[in-house]
Parts: C-alpha cells; sequence; structure tokens
C-alpha cells in the first residue's frame, strides 16, 4: 500500500510536466477557437472579443497558465465550448462509458487471445499456428471502424439481429439510477434485467470491433513466451515425472508465461482508451475520445487539456494495476 | 484435449450469438406518436443565444419557445420552404405596420400560456426583447440588421399590447422578430435565477428552458440527446390544436452511414445531414421519402482574396472563372443534388433580375481564360494554394482535385490545403486565406442583405475582402428603398457589378436532402436549415 501511494506521488512532476506541455501545445497549434465558435450568421467582431473574454484568451499566455494551474488545483478543469458543460462533468459522465467499453473490449480479447496463443504455441507449425497467425493478420489489417461497419451492416442492417448502433443504451429504455456509471453493473444493481440486456446487447458489436484489432498483439506475445515457458526445464521436469496436461500448460507453462502478456495488455488497455475513438464515432458511443477529437477539431482547448490528464492519470494507475499483477502472477516481482 | 483448449473461444462465440439473437421489447404503440430525428450535429444549449451555440440548438429552440410572429411556407417547385414574405402571428394574436413604417403593434393571444402555466404578458415580451438587444448575446448583431438596437424600442402599451418602435423603415425589422433568437421567455421564471453578474440568466437559460412553445424538454444530454414531451395546451400551429408527435427524440449520430442505415431500417424516422451518396442510394431504393429542396438562402463559393495578388486583378479572377470545371465539380461535390449557379445565358448582357443569388453567365472556356491571363500580364500562369475545411471534405475534396486538374491546364499551379475548421475560419478571418471554398447562409435572404454582409467591410464574412464604395454605397441605399421597381433596379446594377468585378466565384446552391420514413409527412425548409419539429406528423 505505501508503496503504490509512493509510486503515485512520483508521477505527480510527468503528470504536471504532461500538463503544461498540452496547455502550450493547443496554444501553439494554429486556429482561434473564439472565431470558429462566434459562427451564427451575424457573428461579428464584438462576439468574436466576447468569447475571446468568455475563454480567457484576452491574457497572456503565462498569466492564462496561472489561470490554469490554479484552477487545476481547485478541481475546476474549465468549461467546453462545445457541449457548453464544465469539462469535469463532460469527461465524469464520458468516461464511464469509454472504460466500459474498453474493460468489456480488453476481456473478450484475452478470452479469446490468450486460448488462441497457447494452442499455436503447442503446435508451432501446424494448421492451427497458420490459422491464428491469418485469423490475427486480418484482426490488425482491417481498421477498427471498418470492422465496425461490417460488424453493423451484417448484425444491424442485414440481419436485424444486434439494436441500432446508437450509443450505450436503447432510447426507450429509461436509465438506471446512477451508481458506478458502468451501465451493465448499474442495471444489475437495481435488479433491472431488462435493461441490463439492452445494456448488453448495445456493447457487443463495437467491443467486439475494438476486440478484433487487439487480439493479434495479445496472441502473438503468449504464443512466443509460451513457446519459451513450454521449451524450459521446468516443463520437461514436470512432464518427465507425469503430471496432467492440464497442470503441465496451464499450471506451470501459463502462469510463467502471463507476465509478458499482462504487459502487453495494460499497454493495450491504455492505448485502446484514447485511441477507440473510430468505434466510438461508428457506434455513436458518448465517451471519452470522441469528445476529445471533436474539441480538437474545433479548438477547444479546455476539454482537451482535460482529456490528455485524464488518460496521463490513468496510464499511470494502469501501470500501477499492471505492476500489482506481475506480484500475483509471479511473487518473486515485487513494486519498488 | 485439444478439446479442452477450445473451450473458453466456443463459449465466446456462443455467448456472442446469444446476446445478437434477443431482439428489443419494442414499444410500438407509442413509437407511432414518437419522432425520431437523428445528426450528425448535437445541441449544446437550451438557449440558441449563447455564443457557440450549434444549429441543433437553433432548432431546438423554434419548438420550446414561441416568438411574436413567424415565417409562413410557400411551394417551391412542388416543395415547402419558409416563405419571407408571408409573417404570420404566433404569440401575437394580430400585428399593425403605421403607415410611415416606424411603428410596429402587436397585440398578444389571451389564451397563450407558458409551460408553468402562467399567462404571457407584455411584460415577458419586453424582457424579452430588452435581453435580445442589451445582453451579451447572439441576437444582438442579429436584431441590428433590423434596425432593432435598444430596449428604449420596445414599450408595453397594456398587459397584451406591445409596440416596437423603429429609427427607420426597415424591411427587415418585422422578419427578425421570426428568427431564432428573440424568443419570448417567462420573465418571471428567467428573473428568479438573474445574479448582479448575470442580469439576463444567461447561465440559468443555457440548461433550463422557461418557454411557452409547443415541447417541454424531458431530458437533455448535452452532445448526446434530447428528448421533448409535447405541451397539450399549446395551439399556436396552424389549426389550433398542438403539435402532432407526443415525444420527439434528437439523438446525435456521428457516422453518417450509419445515420443512413438507421432511417432505413425504420429506426430512426427523419434525417436531414446525410451524405449525397447515401441519398442517392436511398433514393433509388424507394423504400423512404426523400425531399430534395434547395437551399436557397445558402451559396457555396470559390473566393478569391481581391486585396492579395495576383488576386487583386481583375482579369485574374475572370480568368479563373472560365477555367472551373462547374459541371463536372457539381456532380463530383453533389452528385448534382442542388441549383447551380453558374452557366446562365445572358441575351443582352444584363442579369434577368435583380434577386441575388442569381446565376452568372461563367462555363468551362479555356481559351477565354487564357486570354484574360495575358490580359492580367500572367500568362505562364502562376502558384498558389486552394484551400477548405476538414468539415467540408466530402464534398470540397472532389471539387478541389478538379479545381487543381483544370488550372493545370492554364499555366495555374494549385496546392491543395485541407485545414481543420477552426484553422480555416481563423485565416479567413485574418484574410490570409488567397483562394478557398466556403458557404454562406443567410436567414433573411433579400438582396441588399446579401450585399451588405458578404461584400463590404473588412469583416469575416467578406470572404473575398472586397472593398468597392460604388457597391457599398448601393447595397445600403437598398436597404431602406420602400419602392420596389427601385429596390428591383439596385439589385440589377450589383448583380452586374458583381459579374463585372467577379469578387468570388458563386458555384450552387446545395440541396438540403431529408429522407424520412415514407409515413413523415409536412417536412418544410426552414430558414435555419433544421427541422422544424412542429411542421411534421405521421400519416
Amino acid at each position: 500500500m505505501m508503496r503504490a501511494g509512493r509510486r503515485l506521488l512520483s508521477s505527480l512532476p510527468a503528470l504536471f510536466g504532461v500538463l503544461v506541455f498540452t496547455f502550450l501545445l493547443m496554444r501553439v497549434l494554429p486556429g482561434d477557437p473564439a472565431v470558429f465558435f462566434a459562427s451564427g450568421p451575424n457573428a461579428g467582431k464584438e462576439e468574436i472579443e466576447l468569447i475571446r473574454k468568455q475563454m480567457g484568451l484576452n491574457k497572456s499566455v503565462p498569466e492564462q497558465l496561472v489561470y490554469y494551474l490554479s484552477d487545476i488545483g481547485h478541481g475546476n478543469l474549465g468549461r467546453s465550448m462545445m457541449t457548453g458543460q464544465p469539462v469535469l462533468k463532460d469527461l465524469r459522465e464520458r468516461l464511464p462509458a469509454s472504460l466500459e467499453l474498453t474493460f468489456t473490449a480488453l476481456l473478450i480479447a484475452l478470452i479469446a487471445a490468450v486460448p488462441l496463443g497457447v494452442m499455436a504455441a503447442l503446435r508451432p507449425g501446424s494448421v492451427v499456428d497458420h490459422g491464428v497467425r491469418l485469423f490475427c493478420a486480418l484482426g490488425v489489417c482491417v481498421p477498427t471502424f471498418v470492422s465496425g461497419l461490417l460488424l453493423i451492416y451484417v448484425f444491424y442492417y442485414l440481419l436485424g439481429l444486434a439494436p441500432d448502433p446508437t450509443g450505450r443504451i436503447d432510447v426507450f429504455t429509461s436509465l438506471p439510477p446512477q451508481r458506478t456509471g458502468f451501465l451493465s453493473i448499474d442495471f444489475l444493481l437495481a435488479g433491472d434485467f431488462e435493461g441490463w440486456w439492452a445494456a448488453c446487447k448495445q456493447l457487443i458489436l463495437p467491443a467486439v470491433s475494438m476486440a478484433l484489432f487487439v487480439i493479434a498483439p495479445l496472441a502473438r506475445i503468449t504464443r512466443a513466451s509460451m513457446l519459451v515457458s513450454l521449451g524450459s526445464d521446468f516443463v520437461r521436469t514436470a512432464r518427465s515425472v507425469g503430471l496432467s496436461w492440464r497442470k503441465v500448460v496451464v499450471t506451470y507453462a501459463l502462469r510463467n508465461a502471463i507476465l509478458p502478456v499482462i504487459t502487453i495488455a495494460g499497454i493495450v488497455f491504455s492505448t485502446m482508451l484514447g485511441a477507440n475513438v473510430l468505434v466510438e464515432k461508428v457506434f455513436s458511443w458518448p465517451g471519452v475520445a470522441s469528445y476529445a477529437l471533436d474539441a480538437l477539431l474545433s479548438s477547444d482547448y479546455a476539454p482537451v487539456q482535460g482529456f490528455v490528464l485524464l488518460m496521463a492519470s490513468l496510464f499511470v494507475l494502469v501501470n500501477l494495476v499492471v505492476d500489482i499483477c506481475y506480484g500475483i502472477a509471479d511473487p518473486r516481482v515485487s513494486i519498488e | 484435449m485439444r478439446f479442452v483448449s477450445f473451450r473458453p473461444a466456443t463459449c465466446m462465440l456462443a455467448t456472442t450469438a446469444l446476446l445478437l439473437i434477443a431482439t428489443a421489447p419494442s414499444q410500438a404503440q407509442t413509437r407511432a406518436e414518437t419522432l425520431r430525428y437523428v445528426t450528425g450535429s448535437a445541441v449544446n444549449t437550451l438557449d440558441p443565444n449563447i455564443p457557440g451555440s450549434t444549429r441543433e440548438s437553433f432548432a431546438l429552440s423554434m419548438s420550446t419557445y414561441d416568438r411574436l410572429v413567424a415565417f409562413g411556407r410557400k411551394q417551391l417547385n412542388g416543395k415547402w420552404v419558409f416563405d419571407l414574405d408571408t409573417i404570420t402571428g404566433e404569440l401575437a394574436e394580430s400585428y399593425d405596420v403605421s403607415p410611415d413604417g416606424l411603428k410596429l403593434t402587436f397585440r398578444l393571444r389571451k389564451d397563450a400560456k407558458f409551460q408553468d402555466g402562467s399567462p404571457v404578458t407584455a411584460e415577458d415580451v419586453k424582457w424579452s426583447l430588452d435581453r435580445c438587444v442589451t445582453a451579451p448575446i447572439l441576437g444582438k448583431a442579429q436584431l441590428l440588421t433590423g434596425s432593432l438596437t435598444s430596449a428604449d424600442q420596445f414599450k408595453v402599451i397594456d398587459p397584451l399590447t406591445i409596440e416596437v418602435t423603429l429609427p427607420k423603415p426597415d424591411k427587415l425589422a418585422l422578419p427578425n422578430l421570426a428568427t431564432v433568437y428573440p424568443m419570448i421567455i417567462n420573465s418571471k421564471v428567467a428573473k428568479e435565477h438573474a445574479t448582479a453578474d448575470d442580469p439576463w440568466a444567461t447561465a440559468w437559460l443555457k440548461e433550463h428552458t422557461a418557454g411557452s412553445g409547443a415541447y417541454v424538454v424531458e431530458t437533455f444530454k448535452p452532445g448526446e440527446q434530447v428528448m421533448l414531451k409535447r405541451d397539450e395546451a399549446w395551439n399556436r400551429g396552424s389549426a389550433n390544436k398542438p403539435a402532432f408527435f407526443k415525444r420527439v427524440i434528437i439523438q446525435s449520430v456521428p457516422e453518417p452511414a450509419t445515420r443512413a442505415n438507421l432511417v432505413e431500417r425504420g429506426d430512426a424516422d427523419l434525417v436531414v445531414d446525410l451524405q449525397a451518396s447515401d441519398v442517392q442510394s436511398l433514393e433509388a431504393k424507394g423504400k423512404l421519402k426523400v425531399v430534395s429542396t434547395p437551399q436557397y438562402n445558402a451559396i457555396t463559393y470559390v473566393s478569391m482574396n481581391n486585396q492579395m495578388p495576383p488576386f487583386d486583378n481583375v482579369n485574374v479572377r475572370r480568368a479563373i472563372a472560365y477555367a472551373l470545371p462547374y459541371d463536372d465539380m457539381f456532380k463530383a461535390a453533389l452528385f448534382g443534388r442542388g441549383s447551380p449557379l453558374f452557366g446562365a445565358t445572358w441575351a443582352d448582357g444584363k442579369p434577368a433580375n435583380g434577386i441575388y443569388p442569381f446565376q452568372q453567365p461563367v462555363k468551362l472556356d479555356l481559351d477565354k481564360a487564357r486570354e484574360y491571363l495575358k490580359a492580367a500580364g500572367l500568362p505562364e500562369g502562376f502558384s498558389t494554394t486552394f484551400s477548405f475545411n476538414v468539415g467540408q471534405a466530402a464534398t470540397a475534396e472532389p471539387m478541389a482535385a478538379l479545381v487543381k486538374e483544370s488550372l493545370g491546364k492554364i499555366g495555374i499551379k494549385v496546392d491543395i490545403q485541407k485545414l481543420p475548421d477552426a484553422q480555416m475560419s481563423t485565416q479567413i478571418n485574418e484574410k490570409k486565406l488567397p483562394f478557398f471554398t466556403e458557404g454562406v447562409v443567410a436567414w433573411l435572404p433579400s438582396t441588399d442583405y446579401f450585399y451588405r454582409n458578404f461584400y463590404t467591410g473588412n469583416q469575416r464574412w467578406n470572404y473575398s475582402s472586397i472593398s468597392n464604395p460604388d457597391l457599398a454605397a448601393i447595397a445600403q441605399e437598398a436597404r431602406f428603398e420602400p419602392d420596389k421597381a427601385k429596390y428591383e433596379d439596385a439589385g440589377r446594377k450589383l448583380n452586374a457589378m458583381h459579374f463585372d468585378l467577379m469578387p468570388q466565384i458563386m458555384l450552387w446552391q446545395p440541396n438540403q436532402d431529408a429522407v424520412m420514413a415514407s409515413s413523415v409527412e409536412g417536412y418544410t425548409y426552414e430558414f435555419h436549415r433544421q427541422v422544424d419539429y412542429r411542421d411534421v406528423s405521421r400519416k
């Protein structure tokens, strides 16, 4: 616990650096948000000045930075011009959507990738191995929005099995009281199984299209480290003393091979969270990534800065969790 | 053994299949009374006056608030469009314009109530109009175009009568009161939420409504969706009954292909922002109703900066005007869905009428273009950049490629520059782009309004940065010209000047392609270019 706390503390300077860097980067980028937002049919100089003042752009950059930092200190991330809401509120509402999607996708990816990798490693060079390789290659080379659109086309448009791809929940379903922000959990807590089912159905297509993309790195890394692990002395010993296949492969080989998979899974998770913007767009998923992209296109500073800060903090957290998972998978590793 | 290792994968497939097979519990009985409208944009404020509010917010406010007056509608080539010349009462039961045109008197409906049940009074009207011209909000610049600038102009005569005085007989004063911004707010409620810093309750009204409109906001998730419920007591529609749909759902669906799927599958009822290619294929299938209306208050231009060499030379601008492959551009960008503003024939070399926008007698004629280049002293051509913004990429990208190819034939080397939207508007505002494509829209499309706003002054909307005192003077004078024949004359003069000076090239007026379920009726093209939910019904 202490160690975890210390690690968090030591990441603060990095977070601060990210903060200042993003702030400056946004100011350096060409494009004046005030002009963009003053785009009513009659908006003139006066309106532009007004918005500039509202956004605090009439002050010098160092001054703006000081204000910004003090605002952050007070837990205020500013206001989005795009949605008209405080950024903190926007992010708080949208982050669970992104997290739920990413967790589900990662879960699906892991459930599919680890067995695939193990199977490939057990029979290297066989048809199974080549099949897995082909599947992985396909998953990687089809961009997520293509697989997303394809899944929509087949399961929604042609077969009519999936619900319409418009966000987290069917518009006609009433929402459960918000507890965790994860709809699938909130519905369960509220005891509303019909709603839970509706939420899950919405989740499955986007999660699968995201998972398809990340199965490849996970399966490949599982295969590689399983090969090493299967060829090692302790597995040979285990086999020679006649342990069951299950014990040899799962308990000894896989457990030793899982460390790099966890590392990759951590990295994949962080990347997915930020990079699932295409999936979010295609499925109208109200997540943080599409929010940040829209903000970036319209030079809406506050949401972009808020998003980057959020991502940096999450990255720190994910790394911490990965380290803790190491400890569980391999007791020799401790986080120092 | 291999079977064992297969199990998780099989399990996952089975669950996936199972999850997909179950069908949604439909609520068929209310579905017919619900309008589900999907859009690529989003509502970001409940008060359209807030700087930065989106077009969807404008459309929403038309249904949640009433105005004193409203535009009528007329048929244009068989399609319903808003009619600038017919102004009917909305909250006003009737109105009078004094013979000298300086006084507008509005008598309010006796039965009009706000959504909280309190009656709409002249006090509320005055407060709302005062807010529009006083508070730092978007309505100020709009009402300025109708000579409405100060709170002194609005006078309460009695609880049901309000008088508006004008410094000059301005034709646009009355139409301005029918636009999005001067909505009538429940002043008692709004004042309760006003603060010393914010006397006009702008912060509160951004998230709440206090109006008398046809629909009540049920839920509002900025950037995602809005749900509206019909106000049963509302009777400002044409036939003294409430709006047709009991519920309206306005939902953001960013991906255009998904929007097309939704409306084709019947899950969405109405969409107005599909890609031209999708509209064409949906129209060909014939299952849905497609209403294509030329956006007669919007224009797409190819603009040239008249202050920047070489475009400061009128012959260069003319050369460009004869070197654009209009027909190909029209097909590639819009699939021909719009009204062209090129290729006219002026028999006597004069404009056919005084209406702007008009079809110019320009077409692809490379020999003529070369002559003009020679006359400009640039027979070898020159290099320039052609810019467009990312948001317009679907139409502008193919167009830019054609421009580049065609201008290359007369020696003009074009680099295509694709700019993020905010960057593009900044550069236009700072007059830094030499050659680009952009569009404009005017809520109150009259000839003088177009020329005054888009061809004069050092301001953002003067894309071509033209500064011609004669043109500005004629347009300014026309604004207050009561005589129709003289106004028409001024219009002809301005149009002739436009063709002669060629400050920028009008390309076309793109269609608004409204795609809807075949049961949806009454769709009308409105001045704000979105759907007015009060117009539509289901058979």
